[in-house]
């Protein structure tokens, strides 16, 4: 590297040679935000002129972490059979039927294909999270293979990118952040989504999974999906059904469902399966025979100490310790304003389902095994139907219901044919839900042009195409550090296992001299103020962390760039926005995100410095939008290049401009 | 009116303001009329001309801040404070509150049909039910469409706080979207661009920007691209500007950010005292978290605690600086919440009945309107619907709450939601 770059660092002052160097280095300056340690290191012969240059940014390094890439992948991916691929496509072109059937029909007409480099671009980005590097953009576009569109698509659901992405999906979904309250300790269970997702757990088992847990979160880090509503029994099952069934039954809580058949008797029916699980132990359980514990290890603490405080750390560690989830046989009754006739106020309340029968193979399990067992249930379809919808609406921009969680009776299905057929596919896909992203993304009508759709258009959408939309947050996020760092992986969330080893008490037995260990433990690693500290120093870089979206910390303060750019505040369910606003464009005109590019050791930097000439072009186009310049855009860029003070500021303005178009943030 | 000093101006930017004046062609906006003429209805009396809304998140608990129930079981831990006016009572967090009654119109008999936070405060915050098909307008952008801008350089709308849920600009233009402040103490971010980049190279780069992007423009013209291309020159003008400085409360003195608060929603209060002095038409400050389900009255003592002395701070300021007879400062929530206290010793979502207050110019203080049953569950007298609520700020404005306004696909809305304003809380 640093050969190369010598010979292309003379060739940009030689641009300018005629004038005083001094101007020329200051201008480069403009350019690039230049360390001088970065600088005085690579470049040997220019160290001369150091002190004459006027005053310049202060020097700010990249961190190490971020500048290697990995040798291996950070973590296994469940490898996709490429042996199904036959039947894979054959599935796609069902699909594709189905649609065309369905155009000629409404006289649509047919949207063109897209390129090479645009699918290159919307399955990096829509299956991996991120735009591709220059080297991933150039070698696909110069591969001459037949199936290189079907082989990317495979090897990008296999790739740790795909894990990630997908990742941010469900985090948006289930409100994934490190504390939902004060003592919650979420982690594990953010780590095991992740896992689940890397996997490939057919999601039915999943889901299944999550919803009949218990214990505590280090041990079953599944149990956090119960614990995510911790308190609130009423509006778990509320959400638990709108996200895994597609339907809001939350105004039912209260009284009977005004635009839905809905009744409240039937929501506290359906509660009545869940409601008896707990998500702290408490009086009744083996840990708590001789009182609190969780309280007597405060006070004994407090005691201990002159003033009486004990440390924050401390305190939460032990009550971290008192969350498990537990089912008990409590029952639950009518609220006590209850007000139709059906029943009388504070009545017990029998678990009934809304539809159907709990599967006979759950018969006699426990009340939560019968819940969990009829939500996932093959034998009515809306559990499959919901994710085929989520799914189809995650690659194509838009549900064939709408809002993806409001199935009913007067909110049809825009292609009920469709939506039946992703239906069938889930089920005989028994669940692998990876395998039906597959097929879409295979299809024919998945890789045509995007088109716009306005939602208050009175004609259905008719999926000629998927719909035109901007990055999400995290994509963005992504595709800027794709820019930037040879390594996205500088850390990665805790697991189940990292964590029981550190935060784990043994409440039954624990002792004062336990917790206090147990504590210390915590407070160096994972308590947050210090693990926010450690990951700053790995990887942070004027306050941000250098690392992918999905292994930041969340809920983001809100005016972190993935904030800006609508990322949830993980409280309520698919809270994420992709809206324009000011601070936005403030922030990738002059945000430290923006300027990060442009430091020395980023990926573009390198690799515009590597070429070292008017290849350059190229070279930033591949890398912003993957694809070449048009001849119109080459002979724009290079008379850019040509009239700025010097290369290497017309090399600066162009990357901040392609970044500045509507191109980069949108996918076409 | 709110002026910068004259040394605190950067001459850089006013170099600046010249240069990008000249560029805002270059960035593919069309350019939209600016200025709207106002929709005034019939009426002497001294309107609001600006608008402070204070939205309180996660359903504040009526019970235990602006309608008490002393003696009665539900009002737990919860005592009452007296107010000026014989018979009013507050929740005893609200003391300073309490004392200013005569600022404030209490609307205590409001309800809402919905128990679910996402659609209370969308139909709250537009006076129409959150459907799929299209989407309304929020007050702000409501009022600044009808009234146009008061500063030609500050947006007209601005929110401080979580930009996400918010219905923004619903079918009107993209002009009106609030800019979102994440953080008061830190005003509005990277609004400067980098020393080392000068004027003549941002404005380089932004031409260069427009030609390598004008296809793509093209393409896709008439969608949420034309946001952006909006977003833009929004952001480009912002940078010219000279009244920056009303986005950063550093400039106020300690003693007032002291008096307003040391915590966000009280900076955010004083940031909006700053941008309604600086010709903001609009701002919204969020507070929260009020979802009490749990430990309410661990909480209540807290969270009220800040509400009373910001509040009250925010409207003596106002009144100090002259701005309250211009004014308007709506306090604002999605729902109440149960009179009944749970097993966790907190408070559910409650619709059926809860308050809300107002204040300032256009209202007539020192009144209660409305009222709820003995335990505050349901509504006693004179219900107020979300629609007629909104009515009634729109109507304090001065605005025609009858006048139709026909969304892209054709279909009439007005502002405020086609409801009965409450013609007792109007001055």
């Amino acid at each position: 590297m640093c050969a190369v770059s010598q010979h292309a660092w003379f060739y940009f002052l030689g641009v300018r040679m005629q004038r005083p160097v001094l101007v020329a280095f200051s201008a480069l300056i403009m350019f690039l935000c230049w360390g001088s340690v970065g600088y005085s290191q690579t470049k040997p012969n220019t160290q001369g002129k150091k002190s004459a240059a006027p005053a310049k940014p202060p020097p700010i390094k990249l961190p190490e972490s971020v500048l290697k890439p990995l040798s291996e992948p950070p973590f296994k991916v469940a490898p996709v059979e490429r042996s199904t691929r036959a039947a894979t496509l054959e599935a796609a072109g069902k699909i594709d039927a189905l649609l065309e059937k369905r155009w000629k029909e409404h006289g649509v007409k047919s949207q063109p294909s897209i390129r090479e480099d645009q699918f290159l671009r919307r399955v990096y980005l829509e299956l991996g999270g991120r735009i591709p590097n220059f080297d991933e953009a150039s070698k696909f576009l110069t591969s001459r293979s037949k199936d290189k569109r079907t082989e990317l698509i495979d090897s990008l659901l296999e790739s740790p990118d795909y894990v990630s992405h997908f990742y941010n999906y469900w985090a948006d979904v289930l409100r994934l952040c490190e504390r939902p309250q004060n003592n919650i300790v979420l982690d594990p269970y953010l780590a095991y989504i992740k896992e689940k997702i890397a996997e490939n757990k057919p999601y039915d088992k999943w889901v299944h999974e999550m919803l009949t847990a218990d214990g505590k979160i280090w041990e079953n880090p599944a149990v956090g999906f119960q614990m995510r509503d911790d308190g609130m029994p009423l509006p778990y099952i509320d959400n638990t059904v709108r996200v895994f069934l597609g339907k809001q039954i939350g105004c039912a809580q209260c009284h009977d469902h005004p635009f839905d058949s809905w009744t409240q008797r039937q929501f506290y029916e359906l509660a009545a399966f869940t409601t008896g699980t707990r998500t702290r132990l408490n009086g009744t359980d083996p840990e708590f025979k001789k009182g609190n514990p969780v309280n007597q290890l405060i006070k004994e603490a407090r005691e201990k100490t002159t003033d009486g405080k004990v440390s924050g750390a401390f305190q939460q560690l032990v009550r971290a310790n008192q969350y498990a989830v537990r089912s008990n046989k409590r029952e639950l009754k009518l609220p006590h304003d209850y007000a139709y006739s059906d029943a009388k106020p504070n009545d017990v309340v029998k678990p009934k389902v809304l539809w159907g029968a709990v599967p006979s193979s759950a018969a006699k399990a426990d009340r939560r095994e019968q819940f969990a067992a009829w939500v996932v249930s093959r034998d009515d379809r809306q559990f499959a139907r919901n994710i085929a919808n989520r799914m189809w609406k995650k690659m194509m921009g838009l549900g064939i219901v709408e809002p993806v969680d409001d199935f009913k009776p007067d909110n049809k299905p825009s292609n009920p044919e469709l939506l039946e057929h992703l239906t069938d596919e889930v089920l005989r896909l028994n669940f692998d839900i990876r395998e039906l992203v597959r097929i879409i993304a295979n299809t024919q009508t998945y890789q045509k042009l995007a088109m716009i759709h306005d939602p208050s258009s009175a004609e259905p959408y008719h999926f000629a195409a998927p719909v035109l939309h901007r990055m999400t947050a995290e994509q963005l996020w992504d595709s800027l550090l794709t820019l930037v760092a040879y390594n996205p992986w500088a850390y990665q969330r805790p697991t189940a296992k990292e964590m029981a080893a550190v935060v784990n008490l043994d409440l039954s037995k624990a002792k004062l001299a336990d917790a206090e260990k147990t504590a210390a433990n915590f407070e160096s690693t994972y308590f947050l103020p210090k693990y926010n500290r450690d990951l700053q120093k790995l990887c942070g870089y004027k306050g941000q962390l250098l690392v992918r979206a999905s292994e930041i910390p969340t809920p983001v303060p809100l005016g972190h760039f993935l904030r800006q750019f609508g990322q949830s505040d993980r409280e309520t369910i698919e809270g994420s926005r992709t809206v324009g606003t000011v601070p936005q464009i403030l922030a990738m005109f002059n945000g430290p995100i923006t300027h990060i590019l442009l430091e020395p050791g980023s990926v573009i930097y390198d690799d515009v410095m590597k070429a070292g000439n008017i290849n350059g072009v190229d070279i930033v186009y591949l890398s912003i939008l993957s694809h070449k310049p048009s001849a119109f855009d080459r002979d724009v860029a290079v008379k850019e290049i040509k009239t700025a003070d010097t290369m290497g500021q017309g090399f600066g303005n162009l990357i901040w401009a392609l970044l500045n178009t509507r191109e980069f943030i949108f996918i076409q | 009116m709110f002026s910068p000093s004259p040394e605190k101006l950067d001459r850089t930017i006013s170099r600046r303001s010249l240069l990008i004046n000249g560029t805002a062609g270059l960035l593919g906006v069309k350019l939209l009329a600016d200025w709207h003429q106002p929709v005034f209805a019939a009426g002497p009396k001294a309107k609001a001309k600006q608008v402070i809304l204070l939205t309180m998140r996660g359903a504040m608990s009526h019970i235990d801040t602006f309608d008490p129930k002393p003696g009665r079981d539900v009002q737990g831990e919860t005592k009452a404070v007296k107010t000026k006016t014989p018979g009013v009572l507050f929740g005893d967090s609200l003391p300073k509150l309490a004392s200013m009654f005569d600022e404030l119109a209490v609307i205590r008999s409001l309800t809402t049909e919905t128990g679910d936070h996402e659609q209370g405060t969308y139909l709250m915050r537009t006076a129409y039910k959150k459907i799929n098909s299209i989407g309304h307008p929020a007050m702000g952008p409501w009022l600044q469409h009808a009234m146009g801008k008061i500063s030609k350089d500050l947006p007209g709308n601005v929110l401080v706080g979580n930009g996400n849920e918010h219905p923004n600009a619903g079918f009107l233009e993209s002009a009106v979207i609030p800019v979102p402040i994440g953080d008061p103490a830190k005003g509005l971010e990277n609004i400067k661009s980098p020393g080392y980049l000068s004027d003549a190279n941002f404005k380089r780069r932004l031409a260069l920007a427009n030609r390598v992007d004008a296809d793509f423009r093209e393409k896709f013209s008439g969608t949420e691209v034309d946001t952006y291309n909006q977003m833009y020159k929004e952001a480009v003008r912002l940078m010219g500007s000279n009244e920056l400085t009303a986005f950063d409360i550093s400039k106020e003195p300690e003693k007032m950010r002291e008096q307003y608060g040391a915590n966000r929603f009280g900076q955010g209060c004083l940031l909006a005292r700053r941008l309604i002095q600086g010709g903001v038409r609009f701002v919204e400050v969020e507070f929260g978290p009020w979802d009490m389900h749990q430990q309410i009255f661990t909480e209540i003592p807290d969270r009220a605690g800040v509400l009373d002395r910001t509040m009250s701070a925010l409207l003596s300021d106002l009144k100090t600086q002259g701005l309250l007879s211009t004014t308007l400062v709506v306090l604002a929530t999605e729902f109440g919440r149960t009179p009944k206290i749970n097993e966790n010793a907190g408070r559910d979502h409650h619709p059926g009945v809860f308050s809300c207050v107002l204040a300032g110019a256009g209202i007539r203080g020192g009144q209660i309107y409305g009222a709820s049953d003995e335990d505050g569950r349901s509504v006693a007298e004179d219900s107020v619907s979300i629609a007629d609520f909104n009515t009634t700020i729109a109507k304090a404005a001065g605005l025609d709450t009858n006048k139709e306004y026909f969304a892209p696909n054709g279909r009439p809305f007005k502002i405020g939601g086609g409801g009965k304003a409450i013609e007792k809380v109007l001055a």
